[in-house]
């Protein structure tokens, strides 16, 4: 009896662990078997270029998951804030109103979001579903079929510099909006009134209808906190890569749904938080990393990608279940 | 070939630190009725999930007919003749009642479905059992809560079932479905088939079982036959509680009105009513299924709109458009569907009942930790909550502790007015008995209760002013004492007796 309990309790820690034991199993094999890995400068890029834009989109679909819903939109309002926050640039106007006009713009995009859930009754799946269409043909359609849109280096103003080629105590600033980007999530999911009714229109709809829950008004912020998020990406994705290029945000959607439920294994009542979904997001990305270093080209990385997902789902999920 | 179809000998299973089963034996004839009750949490539910194979029990013996049953597994228990029937109707609601009737158990031509066979043979398994008509093309979303029933039964029949187990079969029907079902069930058991019945509701319990298993706190508490037993008997086993406290008294003290209906109406539900709900009253509005009750609820807390008419709260007239702006003046609502509208059971103690006031106390948007704490705390010993501290996820509370949960979450905001629906459906008589002074305790601190119940002694018991609806519209008004429940009934079917009270 005693030692049937035992191994249920250990495998109930180890099921909460399964994503920080696949991390470091991660980090060992691609440590032994290439040399630049562990390397401060691989890290860094790493973390610059691969981990930020994804970890942010993943925040904002991590709200959203924890309310129950799904934004299949997220490359939608990346995009929309890219194009807008481009064009405005590309016709002279400062950065400083770029920024604000494409985030604006996404804002709109989540809005849109909500007024579809709240008011049309649609389920957030096929709204958002509608949604990514749309966004697709409005990119096109703005962008004389997918043209990029490019600055010459002299329209280069000093703040749109700033956004992503500046650095701060040695950390490029991308970086630091992710920092800020994830305190003021885990506040809002973890320490703030709106988490609480987030946590219950995940679990329970009903219950918070019948609480008194203002259930329109709450997904409606839950929709525009997460376009926000991914405006805050796109503005970042252009200002790295110099350009607007159409339909750039889609990349971000499935690998933040699976960085967000990656995440739920991190926590015993598998609920989205923010730790998990960085862990999550860092998973994803230093598996990309090291399947390019050891030399699998890129459709193989996404059998790697793959194989990952199953393994850590499946171990948690499958450990849970026989302790149940 | 003995006469024992089921015979679970010393079973026990822990949960943890929990017992929930010590050393029960489960005994039932072939050819018999035979009834399980217990409070809730006595280990009805832990039995039979043991049985059907989702515990495994930690000791014990289980035998179906001669054979011993080392290894449960749910998938291969059917094969050995045990059939469920869950509280809770398993049927897909789109399917046609012959694919439900033949689910995993398809007749087939080669390798496709005989659906011709099918339909003929699912119509004429139920018109040989039950005597009815049920077209075998109807979808069961179309049918009655008492034919989907039959159509699980039958189910089981066509997989030569020898042991049935129905779990509280009878929550969701009316009467004249319970008649109808508890003939089916003599029927069978005269086919020498076995059925557990498990039930909270007593007179059903005495009317239908030959055997009656009592279960308190996960032991045995006794075996009655029912024709030599009585309800008080079953019941003391059940709860050690003399009967005659099932409905505690409480002097009441009513005060000035609270909440009032002015000729309110909704097209297709109410029409007409005036109602006046005092601070300190239980006032009880009862019905049929059907007669508006519920829908006259649902307007008062904002959930629809009336049409025409006026709800004036503490003097003032009001319009909800939303079950918050409700919850902001001071009204709670009990909900019947305490699973899908009472607690998120998933999430713990404190998150439930802080979810309807954390907002008021919370400063500039950040939860008020400290002061949640102290609150929960608070309300948790206040209102007796068995639970070992605030963190623990509903689920793993019984059904009455549940529904403290919700009174808690109302007494955290302070309200004034409880709009209770149906709180004691599908709970057991102790926890009942906890609700009933949960209600005598508010309206002893001058809450208003406004009480709808489709159980018509509780109503008569418990409340000092009855209204009873039929179709929509206010038929009488009794007082304390006025009515028994035999009255009530027939005033609420539409019948209105000579000699009583009407409300013109």
């Amino acid at each position: 009896m005693d030692n049937v309990k035992k191994s249920i309790i250990s495998l109930e820690a180890l099921s909460n662990y399964i994503v920080l034991f696949a991390f470091a199993a991660i980090v060992v094999i691609f440590s032994v078997t290439t040399d630049n890995f562990l390397s401060l400068e691989n890290l860094y890029n790493v973390v610059a270029n691969k981990v930020v834009l994804l970890a942010i989109v993943s925040l904002g679909m991590t709200i959203v998951i924890a309310a129950g819903g799904i934004d299949l939109s997220v490359g939608v309002s990346v995009d929309i804030s890219g194009l807008t926050f481009f064009s405005l640039l590309a016709a002279g106007y400062s950065a400083v109103l770029g920024v604000g006009a494409g985030l604006v713009a996404a804002l709109l995009v989540g809005l849109f979001n909500a007024f579809l859930i709240n008011k049309l009754k649609i389920d957030a799946f096929l709204a958002t579903l509608g949604v990514l269409f749309i966004g697709s043909s409005v990119q096109r359609l703005a962008t004389n079929g997918g043209t990029p849109i490019t600055l010459t280096t002299e329209e280069y103003s000093p703040i749109f510099r700033a956004i992503s080629d500046s650095q701060l105590f040695g950390l490029p600033s991308p970086v630091w909006i992710l920092v800020g980007c994830s305190i003021a999530v885990y506040l809002l999911l973890h320490k703030m009134v709106f988490g609480r009714f987030v946590a219950v229109l995940g679990a329970k709809p009903g219950v918070a209808l019948y609480s008194g829950v203002r259930v329109p008004r709450e997904l409606s912020k839950v929709f525009v906190y997460c376009a926000l998020l991914c405006g805050i990406a796109g503005i970042l994705l252009s200002s790295q890569v110099k350009s607007y290029i159409p339909l750039s945000g889609d990349a971000f959607l499935l690998d933040a749904i699976g960085a967000t439920f990656i995440g739920t294994a991190l926590t015993k009542d598998r609920r989205p938080t923010v730790i998990g979904t960085l862990m999550g997001v860092f998973l994803l990305a230093i598996m990309r990393n090291g399947l390019l270093l050891i030399g699998w080209n890129f459709f193989w990385q996404q059998v790697g990608i793959g194989v990952l997902v199953f393994v850590v789902l499946a171990l948690s999920f499958g450990l849970r279940r026989r302790e149940e | 070939m003995s006469d024992v179809a089921i015979d679970m000998r010393g079973i026990s299973k822990q949960f943890g630190p929990v017992k929930a089963l010590d050393n029960v034996d489960l005994q039932v004839r072939k050819g018999s009725i035979h009834g399980l009750v217990g409070a809730n949490g006595a280990g009805k539910s832990t039995i039979i999930k043991v049985l059907a194979g989702i515990y495994k029990h930690d000791s014990g013996n289980v035998c179906v007919g001669d054979k011993t049953l080392d290894v449960i597994a749910p998938a291969s228990i059917e094969k050995d003749g045990v059939h469920f029937i869950h509280q809770d109707r398993l049927l897909v609601p789109t399917a046609t009642v012959a694919e439900a009737v033949f689910l995993n158990n398809e007749p087939r031509r080669g390798f496709l479905l005989d659906i011709k066979r099918m339909r003929k043979e699912a119509s004429d398994l139920i018109k040989k059992h039950f005597n009815l008509d049920i077209d075998a093309n109807a979808l069961i979303r179309d049918l009655s809560a008492a034919q989907q029933k039959i159509v699980q039964i039958t189910r089981a029949l066509a997989c030569n079932a020898r042991v049935l187990v129905l779990d509280e079969p009878t929550a969701a029907l009316v009467a004249a479905e319970v008649s109808s079902l508890f003939r089916v069930l003599r029927a069978l058991r005269d086919e020498n088939i076995a059925i557990i019945f498990i039930s909270h509701y007593m007179q059903e319990i005495m009317e239908i079982c030959d055997d009656v298993t009592i279960l308190r706190n996960g032991r045995n508490a006794g075996n009655v036959v029912a024709s030599d037993s009585s309800i008080e008997e079953i019941v003391s086993l059940m709860v050690n509680r003399d009967t005659s406290e099932m409905y505690p008294r409480r002097e009441a003290r009513i005060d000035e009105p609270v909440l009032e209906l002015k000729d309110a109406s909704r097209t297709g539900h109410f029409e007409g009513v005036n109602l006046t709900l005092h601070k300190g009253e239980v006032l009880g509005l009862t019905g049929l299924l059907g007669s508006g009750d519920k829908q006259l609820l649902k307007c008062i807390f904002g959930l629809d709109q009336p049409d025409s008419g006026t709800i004036a709260l503490n003097g003032g007239a009001v319009k909800f458009k939303a079950p918050g702006e409700a919850v902001d003046a001071g009204i709670a609502m009990i909900p019947e569907d305490r699973r899908a509208h009472g607690v998120a059971v998933d999430l713990s103690v404190s998150d439930n009942i802080s979810i309807a006031s954390t907002a008021r106390h919370a400063i500039r948007g950040f939860v008020n930790k400290i002061f949640e704490a102290k609150l929960v705390d608070g309300l948790i010993e206040e209102l007796g909550v068995k639970t070992p501290d605030r963190f623990l996820p509903v689920k793993n509370l019984s059904g009455g502790n549940q529904q403290k949960v919700v009174v808690a979450k109302w007494l955290s905001c302070d309200s004034s007015v409880y709009l209770l629906d149906d709180p004691t459906v599908a709970v057991d008589v102790g926890a009942k008995v906890e609700i009933y002074n949960l209600m005598n305790r508010l309206a002893g601190e001058g809450k208003a209760i406004l009480f709808v119940s489709s159980d018509l002694e509780e109503t008569v018991e418990m409340c000092d002013r009855i209204l009873v609806i039929y179709r929509g519209k206010i038929v009488g008004e009794y007082k304390r004492g006025e009515i028994n429940s035999d009255r009530l009934l027939a005033v609420a079917s539409g019948g209105a007796p000579s000699g009583l009270r009407e409300v013109s």
